[in-house]
């Protein structure tokens, strides 16, 4: 089986990171696994991108481990065919 | 399922309209399953949120963290980006460092300029903590020019007189150079870094959360990732500056939106004196760029095409240095006249030349730069062509001079709104009345910011239980923000802007007429219901600009319906002000003539009276009732209230 890059073991343990944070706040597990989950299918060469998503989810952790930081929610519509 | 541990919030909620609030993962939602969009909304929960992180906001983030509060400042630029680093002039205060000074002439002198519209209580507390504000400024670091012997120099400003006007021009606008907002702006952000306010940077702040009459928080845009943010807290404060860009040619930055003023007017609130709009006399013709009054305080003069100092004849004690709102009219007199200068007619010319060149080097070292760059002038040999341009909002969102905000009815007077305050540009004390002095303006951020962080101090503690707030709060500022963002009309937010603009500048400029502003009224009706036919381009949530820009564009229509119905209404002329058909201030008593046997008119008489505007959002009308002035100093004995006089200067 091939070895993890670098970039993917930061992006492993940024998730770990991200699951450890989000364990005591509602409605975060659920949206990080889903962001991670779609995020997945980048191409591994795509390195600029990913190293884009890599920092903006730091910023995102920052502010998920504020104590101020409360719960995540959503606001939906259904979609209305145009 | 995990515990809900201390949550305010119940998991669903449904509304009537079509967006559907939750808490993620409750109803099997997902990212994207192409059945709904998604807005996901981070809640977080403050003691305190300042909305704007100009001189003002970053002057009340800081006092508040000092105090103890856990503080979020959310600003949609970075801080030292905000429109006060512009600012050139100075900082009013009665140091005494040039010659013998007294606040109590300061006062005098505001409540003058401001043709007695001004609350006198906001402007005793401001004009007697001046001398300590910029104290602690000094303390804080920020590099003043200084005289030979070590003190804060000190330079001429317009309006400013010694004895109660009767003792010649005053020197007391505390100056760095001709960059004292950069400098202000500059020092107050390095201040702010020792305290641990949370800085929410490029987040615009769409609405305020209200609930019951109260203000229970913001609601936000990140406009990094396209996620919504909730700000809870007990107490906010708006410090989002002005409105400059609902005209066409200003010398604010075109962030200067008048966003605050906007989400107090959805908010059901009324927003005070917006009519005055202060046109600053010199600011570069074309390019709509700042000189700052501070060249006429060095010893700048303005001429006409006959090379005569016509402000003479305008002011014959002051001159150059008569209040702003007097010398806009002059220069625009004298172009009407046909006295204008260049090809067109249609500028004055503002001389430095005849100064010493070190003098204009050490004291004006960056307007001599923008006149090069803007307007091509060596300031040395030419003088500038200037015109006047807008440049300040005197009204905003009505406070009283502790900083909360206030609404007013007949029957209960003003009546404080719990947990909303504001200060700066965007809040009307007020302090600068119906004309502001220059140099005063970076006076009442310092000093109103710090005394909301007080007057938050004094009424509340940190770490107070949040009172509970309905899931789906904010639900119809992201209703909106959709709306905005799939919009497939027909007319693009710069056209719709651009007809604004040109309206405003065309219809409600220097002189006013009473069928020039009725049609103007009627054409920003017109270009309100376009509104409803906007189109956008960009359908991302990330970094999408169309979106904020036409966000703007609908804070900016507000605040422009409100100004021009406002100074329709308004039959007289005060301040800046001036209506052609009516030539004169309309108080409860003739001033100009002995006051002895006249009647005092009541107050739906006479026109010395604050506006309060609201407007409809959905329709764009506006509703306006008026509210009395203030009289009263804050302690009589200590410095007495002046009585309404002719204005002349």
């Amino acid at each position: 089986m091939a070895r993890h890059s670098k970039l993917q073991k930061q992006v492993l343990s940024l998730f770990r990171q991200f699951l450890r944070a989000g364990q005591d706040k509602p409605g975060f597990l659920p949206r990080i696994r889903d962001e991670f989950r779609e995020n997945s299918s980048i191409k591994k060469t795509d390195v600029m991108h990913i190293e884009y998503l890599y920092r903006r989810g730091q910023r995102q952790l920052d502010q998920l481990k504020d104590v101020n930081t409360k719960q995540l929610g959503t606001f939906s519509k259904p979609k209305v065919e145009r | 399922m995990p515990r809900l541990f201390g949550m305010h919030l119940p998991a669903v909620s449904q509304s009537s309209r079509k967006l559907h609030f939750s808490v993620y993962g409750k109803n099997n939602s997902k990212v994207s399953d192409g059945m709904s969009t998604q807005y996901p909304v981070v809640d977080h929960e403050f003691d305190a949120v300042v909305v704007g992180a100009g001189g003002a906001g970053l002057r009340a983030a800081f006092g508040l963290s000092e105090a103890g509060f856990n503080t979020a400042c959310v600003t949609k630029l970075f801080p030292t980006r905000s429109h006060t680093v512009a600012a050139q002039g100075g900082i009013n205060a009665a140091l005494g460092n040039m010659e013998g000074d007294d606040w109590r002439w300061h006062f005098y002198d505001t409540v003058k300029g401001s043709d007695w519209l001004g609350d006198q209580d906001a402007i005793h507390y401001m004009t007697e903590q001046a001398p300590h504000a910029v104290v602690e400024l000094e303390n804080f670091g920020m590099p003043f020019s200084r005289t030979e012997d070590g003190k804060i120099y000190q330079r001429a400003f317009g309006g400013q007189s010694l004895k109660f006007g009767k003792g010649g021009q005053a020197h007391r606008c505390c100056c760095v150079a001709d960059r004292t907002g950069h400098s202000l702006l500059h020092t107050l952000y390095g201040r702010s870094l020792r305290y641990d306010t949370s800085y929410f940077v490029e987040y615009f702040a769409l609405d305020l959360l209200m609930e019951d009459g109260e203000c229970k928080g913001v609601i936000a845009l990140c406009m990094e990732d396209g996620s919504i943010h909730r700000f809870r807290s007990k107490n906010t404060v708006i410090a989002t500056g002005g409105y400059g860009r609902t005209y066409f040619s200003c010398t604010s930055a075109h962030t200067s939106t008048g966003d605050g003023n906007a989400m107090v007017t959805r908010a059901g609130l009324p927003c005070q004196d917006l009519e005055f709009v202060q046109f600053h006399p010199t600011g570069i013709y074309g390019a709509g760029c700042l000189i700052t009054e501070g060249c006429r305080g060095e010893g700048g003069i303005l001429i006409n095409s006959e090379g005569e100092r016509f402000m003479e004849r305008y002011a014959p004690n002051a001159k150059d240095l008569a209040s702003r709102d007097v010398v806009s009219r002059s220069i625009t007199i004298e172009i009407r006249e046909g006295r204008g200068c260049g090809p067109e007619k249609d500028h004055a010319y503002l001389q430095l030349h005849h100064l010493p060149p070190q003098q204009l080097a050490t004291r004006l070292p960056g307007i001599s730069e923008t006149a090069m760059i803007f307007a091509g002038v060596d300031v040395t040999k030419e003088p500038i062509p200037v015109l006047p341009t807008v440049h300040y909002n005197m009204g905003g969102i009505p406070t009283n001079y502790r900083g909360q905000v206030i609404t007013h009815t007949t029957e209960e007077g003003d009546k404080v709104v719990p947990g909303l305050f504001a200060c700066g540009e965007a809040a009307c004390a007020s302090v600068h009345g119906a004309n502001r002095l220059g140099a005063n303006s970076l006076l009442d951020l310092v000093v109103f910011g710090r005394a909301c962080a007080h007057t938050i101090a004094d009424i509340c503690t940190p770490g107070e239980k949040l009172s509970p707030l309905k899931p789906n709060a904010g639900e119809e500022s992201v209703a909106n923000l959709d709306k905005l963002r799939f919009a497939d009309g027909n007319m693009r937010t710069s056209e719709i802007r651009v007809n604004m603009q040109k309206t405003m500048q065309n219809h409600a400029a220097v002189f006013r007429t009473g069928k020039v502003l009725k049609e103007g009224c009627d054409k920003m009706d017109a270009i309100y219901q376009t509104l409803d036919d906007i189109k956008t381009f960009d359908r991302g949530i990330v970094w999408n600009t169309d979106l904020v820009e036409t966000l703007e564009l609908q804070n900016l229509m507000l605040n422009a319906v409100q100004t021009i119905n406002s100074a329709e209404q308004r039959q007289e002329s005060r301040g800046a002000h001036s209506r052609e058909d009516f030539k004169d201030r309309m108080d409860e008593l003739d001033y100009a003539k002995p006051l002895a046997g006249q009647v005092r008119k009541p107050i739906e008489e006479h026109w010395r009276k604050h506006t309060l505007s609201t407007v409809d959002p959905k329709t764009g009308k506006v509703t306006l009732k008026y509210r009395p002035v203030i009289d009263n100093s804050l302690d009589a004995e200590d410095c007495a209230a002046i009585p309404p006089a002719i204005r002349s200067y």
